[in-house]
């Protein structure tokens, strides 16, 4: 029986050591031409005609969903339109991407192209000397750049004059979505002021209706969505960018005490639903749309979450507005909070034929077509552009309508140090577990203002 | 062994059986609750994404399995699986191979410097290995090792030798020396001690070892993340996180996924499974 | 134990390749790790020299000692919740009949789930309105219990380790059963002739015969619990409010969210600082047996 064991033990290992030399060589060898793309082609490829130009390109497209799909055929369509060109094209689920980014820019060996978000992600980049402008592309099509909403690139803008990304989506993230039949039901109206609001707020309680369906376990839903679009019809959009200098304003004003004290408010109402903090919003957005809450405070990736798993009459049903207004607050009540996507950059280290191409593909993936299959994904995008109606659901075309006719202010984390953004995320966690509001707002503060220090 | 002691102790032989029924019944519930979250993965992988939030525990009314199929295509999960079989097999072989015999030698030898290559292994039980990802990013990258597949069996590896080291330690420890000695003095040479004696021994910890190994290697994702590029090297736990982007997830899909990626691993644990039992009743019999 | 030349050259070949993985890919990472905790670094860009003012932050950082806390709270949930319930199931589930196999199976069948699945898996059960534990709660007439296991800082801690446990147990229970099965029938027989059942024989002849083993898994298990990561991040994310934060997730967070590079590599030299103490203390506590 031992010796049995043993010969066949052997053959085992032997077996697979075999197996694990000839297919490591094998991948190995495939592996390895691959990775040379992002490092050090380039230049060579000046040189010598036959040889292909080597090109990567990173994003986060990886799921199934329309959007994700549609960016993926643009940049399948360019490289069939570029036989001179070796495209290594990766597609990396959003959950580690960033990590994954991080781990290759402490490394300095980023891919020509990339997807980045704005504010701190692409401002880190650009502190680094990792990125080069992409100015050029505007240069060449002065018409595309017209066509952008306002305020599209002073994220992408760090130097006058040179722009550093187009943004492919716009991040809108405050609406108030909102079940018509439920407050039909109890004879209420959509909230058009605050007080209208509290008032709703008791009556779905006392008749065991969830009044706001809220999904925070990723912290930055409040923020993004409530936090940013409350607080700047309190304080003003011009008191909130002076405090983000640390110029002239903190974050222990008394305007931003009394924006938070609001959230607290709707803490103390019992506006969400319990243990909102670990539910995440995918959960809560289908909570919503199967009528258990009456509201929803969420942005444009509701719309495109549940259009892939409700039904046509369930978004039919809902309708869409802004939150309420603010008595006596600076801020303009009209208005979401949002601001210019993510976009894609280009690699400082890319140069010659390689950038060229490169931008060619920056301007694909972010051209007037691009930009018209993207808003028919059901996805918003900062570029005016008109789009099919029969290709989007009913709820995405109300969206699309409203937003031509809102105010947008800024959102929180697009503008806050990473550092400071955490803070105000964990924050306002915090205060819906009964945390003082004082003591976040001073964490806040002393956040930021170490941030701007540096 | 429990009814002799109960029947030594005077218990009726009626109250016997029923004790023994409620230790039976309470094991299979324990089981039953710890099985119960497999079958939820199972009915959850075909149900709709619409279904799956409104009736998240009963039986799916309409069974999709479409859902496995377009969570194989799109995860490209034929490839990914065979990816990550390779790393896993490899990484086990070696993890098994130097794993046992460095037990070996720390337990049977005494030399200079073995406390302190002792106490580096324990080290190594210690270290969060997120904390050594870009350390071993730039290592990688400069010896041009990522994208293959020994940027994972090495790390894998690596991490897994203190832990087979301590049990093979434990297990190689408790079996007498008389035999290797009687081969010594046959004037058998020392790998041939290891090769014919020691390894067919330590059956029932290499089976351990292994059905711990191939878990971590199976299931791991950062590593995986970071140090393999192009789509063609990718492993399986990657393609599970593919359907959430972030903004919302797509739970059937990612069930799905789930679902498929964890039938090797049972299939694995239940071959080893009856490894060890054997190598157990050969060892039992070996005084 | 021996030593002359001829074995000096088999304990080299066979010690230096593991021992070279090993260091290569595991310890020279970890003291580069080490090395950044001196820094000041956003992970892209320079590096700044500042010596010892991470580790003087951490000490003064009330969220490290928070996460602290609650890997203490995993380690001695662990040590309970897995290490006796492991143990208690080997002995029961020895035997290798199909119905000790089965048991045996589902017990273990967790511990083949990735973590992640694992998370969600929980996470669902959690679930404050629509999950099975609040159901079954309500089922038994028990709704005062009821609670957001997952949101509640009262709780969540416990709640987070419950299902840690659960996956953990089934690779100890397989260790021991091969470490019972270690002890030949003899020692069984000579303990029932000698009178000793049940409790007594566990305790005077079983437990001692495979100490060393036990030593092993409780070595294991504290090391796990202080590297925790996998299922928590899943779970709650380390929220709400950082109220479930654990060492490994403060470490992660800090690398790779808010590109504090150098304050994360200084947190995760605390684990294993932290770690190499409670090793240590854990031998002199069980100081039979051991390497």
């Amino acid at each position: 029986m031992q010796v049995k064991w043993k010969a066949q033990l052997k053959a085992l290992l032997l077996l697979m050591l075999t197996a694990v030399l000839v297919t490591a060589c094998g991948g190995g060898n495939g592996g390895g031409s691959k990775n040379d793309t992002g490092s050090n082609s380039p230049g060579n490829t000046a040189k010598k005609e036959e040889e292909k130009v080597k090109l990567s390109i990173w994003h986060n497209f990886a799921g199934d969903d329309l959007r994700a799909r549609t960016v993926r055929s643009f940049i399948e369509k360019f490289q069939a339109e570029h036989p001179e060109m070796e495209l290594d094209a990766q597609a990396i689920p959003p959950d580690g991407y960033r990590q994954r980014l991080s781990t290759v820019a402490a490394a300095n060996e980023m891919p020509d192209v990339f997807f980045t978000y704005a504010g701190s992600h692409s401002t880190e980049f650009y502190k680094a000397g990792l990125i080069q402008p992409i100015t050029d592309i505007a240069r060449a099509h002065p018409e595309w750049k017209e066509k952008f909403f306002d305020g599209a690139f002073t994220p992408y803008e760090f130097e006058p004059g040179e722009i550093y990304s187009a943004p492919i989506g716009m991040s809108a993230t405050s609406f108030l979505y909102y079940n018509p039949e439920l407050f039909e039901k109890y004879g209420l109206q959509v909230p058009k002021t605050w007080d209208e609001l509290v008032h709703v707020i008791n009556v779905f309680n006392e008749n065991g209706v969830t009044p706001i369906a809220l999904g925070n376990k990723a912290p930055w839903v409040a923020q993004s969505t409530i936090l940013g679009s409350l607080a700047d019809r309190v304080t003003g959009t011009e008191w909130f960018l002076k405090a983000v200098k640390q110029d002239g304003a903190q974050f222990t004003d008394p305007e931003f005490i009394e924006a938070l004290n609001y959230f607290k408010q709707l803490v103390d109402l019992k506006a969400f639903q319990e243990g909102a903090n670990s539910i995440d919003n995918t959960q809560a957005e289908q909570y919503f749309i199967q009528g258990n809450a009456a509201m929803m405070i969420g942005g444009a990736w509701a719309v495109t979450n549940l259009a892939a798993s409700a039904s046509e009459e369930q978004l039919a049903k809902i309708e869409i507005t802004t939150i309420p207004s603010i008595p006596g607050g600076k801020g303009e009540p009209n208005t979401i909070s949002g601001g210019p996507g993510a976009g894609f950059a280009l690699s400082s280290r890319t140069e010659g034929k390689a950038r060229e191409l490169a931008l060619e593909l920056i301007y694909t993936l972010s051209g007037p077509e691009a930009q018209k299959a993207i808003a028919e994904s059901n996805s918003l995008v900062m570029y005016d552009t008109e789009i099919d109606e029969t290709k989007v659901n009913a709820l995405y075309n109300k969206m699309f309508q409203l937003v031509k006719t809102v105010g947008v202010t800024p959102v929180y984390d697009a503008y806050l140090s990473s550092e400071a953004a955490e803070v105000i995320n964990n924050g306002l966690q915090e205060i819906m577990l009964g945390g003082s509001v004082e003591s976040v707002a001073q964490k806040l503060q002393a956040a930021q203002a170490r941030a701007v220090a540096e | 062994m429990t009814q002799v002691q109960l029947r030594n102790k005077g218990f009726p032989a009626g109250l016997r059986l029923f004790a023994a029924l409620l230790g039976r019944a309470a094991l299979l519930g324990y089981a039953a609750l710890t099985l119960y979250p497999l079958y939820w993965l199972f009915i959850s992988a075909l149900k709709t994404n619409e279904e799956f939030f409104q009736r998240p525990y009963s039986l799916p009314k309409q069974w999709m399995t479409d859902n496995l199929a377009r969570a194989w295509d799109l995860g490209n999960m034929g490839r990914a699986m065979g990816n990550s079989a390779i790393v896993t097999l490899s990484a086990t072989a070696l993890t098994i191979l130097l794993g046992i015999l460095a037990a070996y030698v720390l337990s049977r030898f005494e030399f200079r410097g073995k406390k302190a290559v002792s106490a580096l292994f324990v080290l190594g039980l210690l270290i969060p290995i997120h904390s050594t990802l870009v350390p071993l990013f730039i290592l990688m990258k400069q010896v041009g090792m990522l994208d293959t597949y020994w940027a994972l069996i090495f790390p894998y590896t690596a991490f897994e030798l203190p832990i087979a080291i301590f049990l093979g330690v434990a297990f190689i420890s408790a079996i007498p020396k008389e035999i290797e000695e009687a081969a010594i003095m046959d004037g058998c040479g020392w790998w041939g001690v290891f090769g014919k004696m020691m390894m067919p021994l330590c059956l029932p910890v290499v089976a351990t070892i292994s059905i711990i190994a191939v878990l971590r290697f199976w299931n791991e994702f950062s590593f995986a993340l970071v140090f393999m590029n192009s789509q063609a090297m990718k492993t399986l736990p990657l393609s599970l996180t593919l359907f959430s982007d972030g903004f919302g997830t797509d739970y059937s899909l990612t069930m799905s996924a789930m679902a498929i990626a964890v039938l090797p691993t049972i299939v694995i644990y239940l071959i080893l499974q009856e490894h060890i039992m054997k190598g157990m009743v050969a060892g039992s019999v070996k005084s | 134990m021996y030593a002359s030349s001829k074995n000096r050259r088999f304990i080299a070949i066979a010690l230096l390749p593991g021992l070279a993985v090993f260091v290569l890919f595991a310890v020279v990472p970890i003291f580069w790790s080490v090395y950044y905790g001196f820094f000041e670094w956003k992970g892209i860009g320079a590096a700044r020299f500042i010596g010892l003012a991470n580790y003087r932050e951490i000490l003064h950082d009330p969220i490290f000692w928070r996460a602290l806390k609650n890997n203490l709270i995993l380690v001695a949930s662990a040590i309970i919740g897995q290490i006796p319930v492991a143990l208690v199931l080997a002995i029961l589930l020895k035997r290798n009949r199909w119905f000790h196999r089965l048991v045996r199976s589902a017990v273990f069948l967790p511990m083949v789930l990735s973590t992640v699945v694992v998370g969600l898996i929980w996470g669902y059960m959690y679930h404050p309105q629509f999950g099975l534990v609040n159901a079954a709660l309500e089922m038994l007439g028990l709704d005062r219990w009821t609670r957001a296991w997952l949101s509640d800082p009262k709780v969540n801690m416990y709640a987070v380790s419950i299902p840690i446990n659960w996956s953990n147990i089934g690779p100890y229970m397989v260790i021991f059963i091969a470490a019972l099965s270690g002890i030949s029938p003899e020692i069984d027989d000579a303990a029932a002739i000698d009178g000793a059942t049940g409790f007594r024989k566990l305790f005077s002849v079983t437990l001692p015969m495979i100490w060393g083993t036990v030593v092993v898994c409780l070595v294991l298990c504290i090391s796990g619990s202080l590297k925790a990561f996998d299922h928590v991040i899943v779970m709650t994310g380390g929220g709400p409010a950082q109220s479930t934060e654990l060492l490994a997730t403060y470490m992660y967070n800090n690398s790779f969210h808010i590109y504090r590079y150098g304050y994360g590599s200084a947190v995760s030299t605390m684990i294993i600082l932290i770690s190499a103490i409670l090793i240590v203390l854990n031998r002199l506590i069980t100081r039979r047996g051991g390497m």
